[in-house]
């Protein structure tokens, strides 16, 4: 018995295309391990009970509260933060750009959240209601823009993909 | 929108996209929290569990055992190297009481979560654990918890030695009231309780100090609004001089007041990080946060009308509850309410009086609103009241009152200077722009279907660039215009921001003065060390000063340019416009670089025309701000006067009380615009936080003073689906005195659009004849009211 | 209480079962991490052993066999709200993870068996399992223990123990004319519900011949006030009806909650007030 008793846990993550086999002790939750160990900072602490959303991330295609993951339970998964969201080159997706133009964000701590939960919500629902806009981004709260811009933001996004180049808002 | 100038002259008035904006969606902004030094130590805090208890003995040895603890300190120990933390606003400047703040209590606790002891260690999770090893032996006293309990005569005393639970009581207003409640047909009277809340940014609040013993000086990195003025505050609790302490503030996550100074944290990871000699790292979490609260007052609103609605005077003596003493600006909050009474109305006579009370809840911190909020609640809520027993329009009447667009600059009954406004204007604009009276018809034909639309508006006077005598809150601020040899631009302000986006609107107000593209400028603030002194962010002012004291320098800075470029030219100076670096006079054409590279290299020829570099640091102090008191005693510590109307639709479900928004509208009056997109985020900001006021967050303690809000589920604030489509407008008057006529978009909205929502609830109920002015309408209070109403008057039909 | 936990990942229920009876109280199962992480970022919960039941794929997946559902209890809201199963078979289940607060992130990663385990009183998916009459598989003492979810809860009103493993959910087929609905009441648009109601119903014409109604989130567990309304069957529906069990689901709720969602009094009203809704809403989709 004792020997399927772990002190630290082998976990292997692709995080933002990179891979990292990552000796990791039991209590860690990837929040901590994102920003302590591998520098990711772009992923935040807000509140470390769920409920912000500053700390989401996406594991295998599904956005995740990072905060309340913990990260030896992953073994293998695909991870992508806020900061796998810009190319290589510097160049911003057409979501940041989009969230960027339109003043979707103030003080940026809660673009984790609105950004991976609008791509996510994307992929799924090329053509979202602002009913669908409002149920995806209920997990995340923004405490600066009373979320009009974010709405604004996320239609121009649509906008852009649907026509396949940048779309400068007025 | 984008990287293209547009078509119209400028970028002021331009919604260019914010020049800081790329960092943060790119998750690459380093936050204070992002932020890790090598051999960095955590600390974490014990705090105290009792809402007022005298402290026996601590016993520390428990934490000191856990490995990885580096050091263990309680405030007796501390009280031997730091000194008391500066009042931000000491009231005793006003004649008040002022309380000596430690950052760790020494033998006494005053309120739940004031820190008692901190454990320094390796890393932040032992030093929370080491924190549950502290056995302190506590003494627990009798807590006083209600303002109307802490003036009682066998109240015990929050602070000891106190001969009343009382910062001050502070009387506004003039003429002749008597008179007015004589004369009047009606006194109508509300009672208007408003409750605590807070403001809670996403980013908690974070400290990291950094102490270097060669060089005995200090950096401490931090979640600061205020660098300059807490580098001030640092210097007195650490007993070392300003000139060794450098305060850096990096990107902030949103403040709204809260990360104004005066926290014990401050000084405390600054005092850790010396005595250990390495880096001190303190994050706070949102249990911590949810403990600075804010706003709680109780009013009783007399207005002495006539029976067309006239306002003849006003009464009202007002209790705050600031909580127990904190160094922190939040207890003015209290002060600012009465002196904006009677806020848009022409009403000069006025009796107003705040009492400012201790008690055994946490301290306040400033709040977005400053206070003015909570006037706006008490007005509105008791004009409807008023409007509702004359059987008059709520519309009708403020309007009746409302000071007219040609009586200013006005003198208010409390000693201020209204600069501006056109408040009518302002409130028909919001009514149009949301189709008022198109909703009085949805409304009508809702309740033949038993359903309850609700329409409410209220109205803020939000005065803005705040400055107290006496205190580090000016009125001023400077900044400093660099031009490089390569012809780009570095502007370093003493303003900071708050992720508000001020950066870009100083930039483009820069571009149009100096005449360069706005991708040439770079913004640099939050650093003593860096930017030239000043007084950071609060009170709606960044823009307005930073931006000002920006455009001075630049103007000198293009002056310079233009001379050099003249000479380089051989042509007259006053032939040569610069425009976009573009240099040009008749059919010459230079470029910017081409000249500032001339002025940094060519000193002893064409250069020799001005002083090199191409700098320079300029101060604006707005004007209309009187400190020297009027016979009445009064001062005017506001150079600007923004205002803004609010109409909100809502629909009430009366077999729950739940409460859902339909519709917004803004009409603002902030001056002239700069950005008006950023302009709108700040409005739309404001008035979410005033829906979550309205309708939900709440800051609660149990019967001994312990705070039973830990959390975002006790706390709860609005989502995006409860927040819903806001129409703007600007109704813009200039400022008069100001820079551009600039007047201060950040502060206002908050107590305007609460009123509206609070109005608009009771709008929908008025068949039931319920009028609730007790916050937060949470879906049980709404529904207990429909209940007792109902019981009420039973005779009237409804539902 | 441990600063340095140890981390245990069994590959079956085996093992699980050999690691849970080796170990004393201070080991904890985690699946989604969503009911616990919470505590253990604050300090309140310091595993001394994390259990990770992720590698058990004994406790994955939906399945159909011979009429009877099975739903692995690690399976998160997601997949609940999105199986054809069980949007096919039990559209009130799904409907109900929908209604889970916390966004997207917690339907990824929340699992069923953890809503179900924490008895945490303002979580959405009991209300419907109870009114569906799910019975569970308990992981106990090395064995494996079949009972209807309302006994479970009779016995383990403070939630499920580390000693137990929940392993499935057993339901049975919703028949295609049953009428149903999940009302839920809650304060903002992310959040908790204040007061809920779970209700199936069948009519013959317009005479109900069966009826169940779960009442959550205003007293410490869901309550059944089916037994209440037995009288009922056999009778035509009507307004009048409606009103009866409005104030039958009140009067049921003898304990309600006061706390930050609300007073007693309001969520012993609100019992009422989300049952009337979920039955007419539920016999609206039955007729």
């Amino acid at each position: 018995m004792e020997d399927m008793l772990e002190d630290t846990v082998l976990v292997n993550l692709r995080i933002n295309g990179r891979l990292h086999e990552l000796e990791i002790p039991a209590h860690k939750s990837l929040l901590d391990l994102l920003r302590e160990d591998l520098n990711l900072t772009g992923t935040h602490m807000g509140c470390m009970t769920g409920h912000c959303g500053a700390c989401t991330v996406s594991i295998d295609g599904r956005v995740a509260k990072s905060c309340i993951t913990l990260a030896a339970t992953l073994g293998r998964a695909k991870i992508t933060t806020i900061e796998g969201l810009t190319q290589d080159d510097g160049t911003l997706s057409a979501l940041q750009q989009a969230f960027w133009d339109n003043a979707g964000f103030q003080c940026g701590y809660c673009a984790p959240g609105m950004l991976l939960c609008t791509v996510e919500l994307l992929e799924t629902n090329p053509d979202p209601s602002d009913a669908d806009i409002d149920t995806a981004l209920a997990g995340n709260l923004c405490r600066c823009t009373g979320y009009q811009s974010i709405r604004r933001a996320v239609k121009a996004a649509i906008t852009t993909t649907k026509e396949g180049a940048p779309q400068a808002a007025e | 929108m984008g990287d293209q100038k547009p078509e119209t002259e400028g970028y002021v008035g331009q919604s260019v996209r914010t020049i800081e904006g790329r960092a943060p969606i790119m998750g690459k902004a380093t936050y204070t929290n992002d932020i890790n030094f090598p051999g960095q130590l955590h600390a974490h805090i014990l705090r105290s569990p009792h809402a007022a208890a005298n402290i026996k003995s601590i016993d520390t040895s428990g934490a000191e055992k856990v490995a990885g603890v580096v050091r263990v300190v309680t405030g007796a120990q501390a009280a031997e190297y730091i000194d008391p933390i500066p009042h931000y606003i000491d009231p005793a400047v006003f004649g008040g009481r002022s309380a000596t703040i430690r950052c760790l209590a020494l033998d006494h606790v005053w309120c739940f979560g004031q820190p008692v002891a901190v454990v320094v260690a390796e890393d932040k999770r032992t030093a929370r654990y080491a924190v549950s090893r502290i056995v302190v032996d506590y003494e627990v006293t009798t807590p006083v918890i209600d303002a109307e309990d802490a003036l009682k005569d066998d109240s015990p005393m929050v602070v000891p030695g106190w001969d009343a639970n009382m910062i001050m009581q502070i009387p506004f207003g003039g003429g002749d009231v008597a008179k007015a409640f004589s004369s009047a047909d009606r006194v109508v009277k509300t009672d208007v309780k408003v409750h605590r809340f807070s403001t809670q940014p996403i980013e908690t609040r974070t400290y990291n100090a950094v102490y270097e013993a060669g060089t005995e000086s200090l950096t401490l990195y931090g979640t600061v609004q205020n660098p300059h003025p807490l580098r001030h505050v640092l210097s007195k609790i650490l007993r070392m001089p300003e000139n060794k302490i450098r305060v850096h503030a990096p990107v902030i996550g949103g403040a709204f007041g809260m990360k104004m100074h005066g926290h014990p944290e401050e000084g405390l990871v600054c005092f850790l990080s010396k005595l250990i000699g390495q880096p001190v790292q303190w994050v706070e979490d949102r249990e911590e946060c949810l403990l600075i609260g804010a706003r709680e007052q109780v009013h009783s609103v007399e207005l002495a009308v006539t029976k067309d609605g006239m306002i003849l005077g006003l009464r009202d003596h007002y209790l705050a509850n600031t909580g127990a003493p904190s160094s922190c600006p939040g207890w003015g909050m209290a002060m600012l309410t009465g002196l904006t009474m009677p806020g848009p109305y022409s009403v000069q006579n006025l009796d107003v009086q705040l009492s400012a009370v201790v008690t055994n809840k946490p301290g306040w911190n400033a709040s977005r609103g400053y206070g003015k909020e909570v006037t706006a609640l008490a007005l509105e809520l008791s004009v409807d009241n008023a409007a509702r027993e004359l059987g008059l329009d709520p519309v009708d009447m403020r309007i009746k009152n409302f000071i007219k667009k040609d009586q200013f600059p006005y003198d208010s009954p409390t000693g201020l200077i209204y600069d501006s406004g056109d408040y009518e204007g302002v409130m028909r604009k919001a009514m149009d722009i949301i189709g008022y009276e198109d909703w009085k018809k949805q409304q009508e034909e809702a309740r033949e279907e038993g359903r309850y639309i609700g329409i409410g508006v209220g109205f803020e006077l939000t005065p803005e660039g705040g400055t107290l005598p006496g205190t580090l809150v000016a009125g001023y601020d400077s900044s400093t215009v660099r031009v490089a040899p390569d012809g780009s631009v570095r502007i370093l302000t003493g303003v900071t921001t708050p992720g508000s986006g001020n950066p870009t609107g100083i930039a483009q107000i820069v571009a149009d003065e100096l005449g360069v593209r706005l991708d040439t400028i770079e913004v640099v603030q939050g650093d003593t060390t860096t930017c030239p002194y000043g007084f950071g962010n609060s009170s709606g002012r960044s823009t307005i000063v930073g931006g000002g004291s920006a455009a001075k320098a630049a103007i000198e800075v293009r002056e310079k340019i233009i001379k050099v470029a003249a000479a380089l030219m051989e042509v007259g100076e006053s032939s040569v416009t610069m425009k976009d670096g573009i240099i040009v006079s008749g059919d010459k054409t230079i470029g910017l670089e081409e000249v500032c590279y001339a002025c940094y290299t060519r000193a002893y020829d064409v250069g020799s025309v001005i002083d090199p570099p191409l700098e320079a640091t300029a101060m604006f102090k707005p004007g209309l701000v009187r400190h020297t008191p009027n016979e009445k005693g009064q001062i005017n510590p506001y150079p600007s006067y923004s205002n803004a109307a609010y109409v909100a639709i809502s629909e009430v479900d009366v077999n729950t009380g739940e409460v859902k928004l339909l519709k917004f509208s803004v009409a603002h009056d902030c001056g002239n615009v700069i950005n008006p997109i950023l302009v709108e985020g700040q409005a739309c900001g404001a008035i979410m936080f005033g829906i979550g006021a309205a309708m939900a967050e709440n800051i609660t303690f149990d019967e001994n003073g312990r705070q039973l809000t830990k959390n975002f589920m006790d706390y709860v604030m609005p989502r995006i689906g409860d927040v819903p489509p806001i129409t703007l407008a600007h109704h813009d008057s200039p400022n008069p005195v100001n820079y551009k006529g600039l007047k201060g978009a950040g502060e206002a909205g908050v107590g305007g659009s609460a009123a509206a929502v609070v109005n608009s609830v009771n709008n929908a109920l008025s068949p039931f004849g319920v009028m609730m002015t007790e916050t937060p309408l949470t879906a049980p209070r709404v529904w207990s009211a429909i209940q007792e109403a109902k019981k009420a008057q039973p005779q009237r039909k409804v539902a | 209480m441990s600063l340095y936990p140890a981390f245990a990942r069994p590959r079956d229920l085996g093992q699980a079962a050999e690691i849970m009876g080796s170990l004393s109280t201070g080991a904890m199962i985690i699946a989604g991490g969503q009911e616990v992480m919470p505590s253990v970022n604050y300090g309140a919960l310091m595993p001394e052993v994390y259990i990770d039941v992720g590698q058990i794929t004994a406790l994955k997946g939906i399945s159909e066999e011979n009429g009877a559902i099975q739903i692995g209890s690690f399976t998160v809201h997601r997949d609940v709200q999105q199986s054809d199963v069980i949007q096919n078979n039990l559209p009130l289940l799904s409907y109900a993870a929908a209604q889970i607060g916390g966004g997207m992130q917690v339907h990824n990663r929340g699992t069923i068996g953890g809503n179900i385990v924490s008895m945490h009183p303002l979580y959405d998916i009991l209300p419907s399992l109870l009114a569906l009459g799910a019975d569970v598989d308990i992981l106990k003492d090395g064995e494996e223990q079949r009972m209807a979810l309302a006994d479970l809860m009779k016995d383990a009103s403070h939630g499920l123990g580390s000693e137990s493993l929940l392993v499935r959910v057993l339901l049975k087929p919703m028949t295609p004319d049953a009428g149903w609905a999940y009302e839920k009441l809650k304060i903002t648009a992310g959040g908790y519900g204040s007061a809920n109601a779970a209700a199936i119903v069948t009519l013959d014409s317009d005479k109900i011949t069966s009826l169940r109604i779960i009442v959550g989130a205003v007293s410490a567990l869901p309550v059944d006030i089916s037994d209440a309304l037995s009288d009922y069957r056999g009778q035509a529906w009507s307004e009048h009806l409606a009103e009866e069990i409005e104030a039958k689901a009140s009067a049921a709720i003898k304990e309600p909650l006061s706390d930050h969602q609300g007073d007693g009094d309001w969520r012993r009203a609100m019992a009422g007030v989300m049952a009337r809704r979920a039955i007419e809403a539920a016999v609206k989709r039955a007729g």
